[in-house]
């Protein structure tokens, strides 16, 4: 994968636990253009062990002078939002991913209709910007815990406040889905980003009112689940590797020199799906990407976040 | 087109059926889609509201009895299918999402049908199709860009430059036709047999 080195130019605190990044280009050129619902994957050589992590891109897909992300603090994280928020320093340089956009908007759609919750702010920053450019119909509804964890709602507010609606849970305040999704006209197309709990009910009530499934968007980048150790086996490359409990199919292949493909890192893009030879055990699929007749079929797994609970697994690669 | 013969541009209609997670329902018919109508109204009915816009223009048998005693009071009649068009637009400007639409008659109204409904952000696929009555197609002429309707026969006369067109499979969503190319271009009058394949 080829990568581009950006220097982090400003660090700022946003809100409670999310840390705000301004990257530039390490060489002083202008950075790649992106379209809005891009994100970038970040390489963090910790001691040991390298993460890498995806985080959407929020600034403006206009300005290629400099990206910026966004970065949450995760209670349970297994060390690369850590890294971000103690070892990333103004100065600091960092190899990342060019952009990739599997969270794009619709070019037909006659409304968007965003639904962020959290964090999963991040990726509408940037498609707003886009909707204003293009003059899109748009409406985003922003439900976040408490004023303290309310990253950009005041950047929004002053931006767009006319098409951004916000709800504060801590004051009892709930997106509706149901009479929300019921209230827009044909053509909208939804879009959600956010907590697994959101993005999942958001989804399962468009479907059941009926919405046809390309206009429903989401995006949700996983971290692998922590697991049990076992053994991975690879056919064509007569190797045998130990996957750490704490570490995904996909970092332990890397950490021993495969050449695995990979693109999103979160069970989103599909891109490293690899063909399941055998196993003394069973698979645990955690990846957005296959069919439920996929998983269960046992033949295909997605080894950025899914895993197995077994002695060994058998892969194609 | 020879026996079996089906490329992917080539829709495939197939029968109505209840689409049961919803928010409304909006019924298109013309001519003999009047039974195909009648047909989907002997299925389980869906728990959301039905509207029904059907014109008698075309059809081999008066359904309008069959179809009162089915839709009721969901039902709205129209003389011509232009008059259906003309309402069928103004009510997808006041429609919301969850809205499932169906439509049965001749590949040409049921391609006009989802014109109609593109324009507002729905996708050709989105609206279920059963074709009724006739084979009968439209036809591009590639050549003059003109539309030659109701054609029923391998080789067709356009109706813009009058070249005889050897009628494709090739089928445009965006036009509602299949592909006319010159059949004698490359030796002018000679015209294979003329045979009526889309009775």
């Amino acid at each position: 994968m080829s990568q581009l080195q950006v220097k982090v130019a400003a660090i700022d605190d946003v809100s409670a636990g999310v840390r705000h990044f301004t990257l530039v280009d390490a060489h002083g050129g202008e950075l790649p253009a992106f379209s809005g619902g891009s994100h970038i994957v970040v390489t963090m050589p910790a001691p040991g062990r390298t993460y890498r992590n995806a985080y959407s891109l929020l600034s403006s897909p206009e300005n290629r002078a400099h990206y910026e992300i966004a970065v949450h603090r995760q209670p349970q994280s297994r060390g690369g939002s850590i890294y971000m928020h103690e070892q990333v320093k103004v100065g600091s340089v960092l190899d990342i991913s060019y952009p990739v956009n599997l969270f794009a908007l619709s070019r037909v759609a006659k409304h968007h209709l965003l639904i962020a919750g959290g964090i999963g702010i991040t990726p509408f920053m940037a498609q707003i910007h886009d909707l204003e450019r293009l003059g899109g119909d748009y409406s985003l509804h922003y439900g976040f815990r408490s004023r303290e964890h309310a990253a950009f709602a005041d950047a929004l507010k002053a931006r767009v406040s006319q098409r951004a609606v916000c709800y504060d849970e801590s004051l009892g305040q709930r997106m509706d889905f149901d009479a929300l999704l019921r209230a827009q006209p044909l053509g909208t197309h939804v879009y959600a980003c956010g907590p697994q709990g959101m993005v999942e009910a958001l989804v399962s009530t468009a479907r059941a009112l009926g919405w046809p499934e390309h206009h429903i968007h989401s995006e949700q980048f996983l971290a692998p689940p922590v697991g049990e150790p076992f053994t991975l086996k690879l056919s064509k490359s007569e190797l045998e590797i130990t996957v750490q409990g704490d570490m995904s199919m996909l970092e332990a292949m890397e950490a021993a020199g495969v050449d695995a493909p990979s693109l999103c890192r979160g069970g989103a893009c599909g891109r490293c799906e690899l063909e399941v030879l055998g196993t003394d055990g069973e698979l645990q699929h955690h990846d957005h990407y296959l069919s439920d007749a996929d998983k269960a079929s046992g033949r295909k797994i997605m080894p950025c976040v899914s895993r197995a609970k077994c002695g060994y697994l058998e892969l194609n690669l | 087109m020879e026996r079996g013969y089906w490329i992917r541009s080539k829709p495939v209609y197939t029968a109505l059926l209840w689409n049961t997670k919803a928010t409304a329902h909006a019924v298109l018919a013309a001519g003999e889609g009047g039974l195909a109508v009648v047909k989907l109204f002997q299925q389980a009915l869906p728990e959301q509201g039905i509207t029904v816009f059907y014109s008698p223009a075309g059809a081999s048998k008066d359904y309008l009895p069959a179809l009162q005693a089915a839709a009721g009071a969901d039902l709205q009649v129209f003389e011509t299918t232009a008059a259906l068009l003309e309402a069928w637009t103004r009510y997808l400007a006041s429609a919301r999402m969850g809205l499932r639409i169906y439509s049965a008659g001749t590949e040409k109204f049921m391609w006009e049908v989802t014109d109609a409904a593109e324009a507002f952000g729905i996708l050709n696929n989105d609206v279920m199709k059963e074709l009724t009555g006739s084979l009968a197609r439209s036809v591009y002429c590639v050549h003059c860009k003109s539309l030659t309707h109701e054609v029923t026969s391998n080789i067709a006369t356009c109706s813009g430059c009058g070249r005889h067109l050897f009628v494709r499979d090739h089928f445009s969503r965006r036009m509602g036709a299949y592909m006319g190319l010159m059949v004698d271009a490359e030796n002018p009058g000679e015209v294979p047999e003329i045979e009526e394949i889309y009775p």
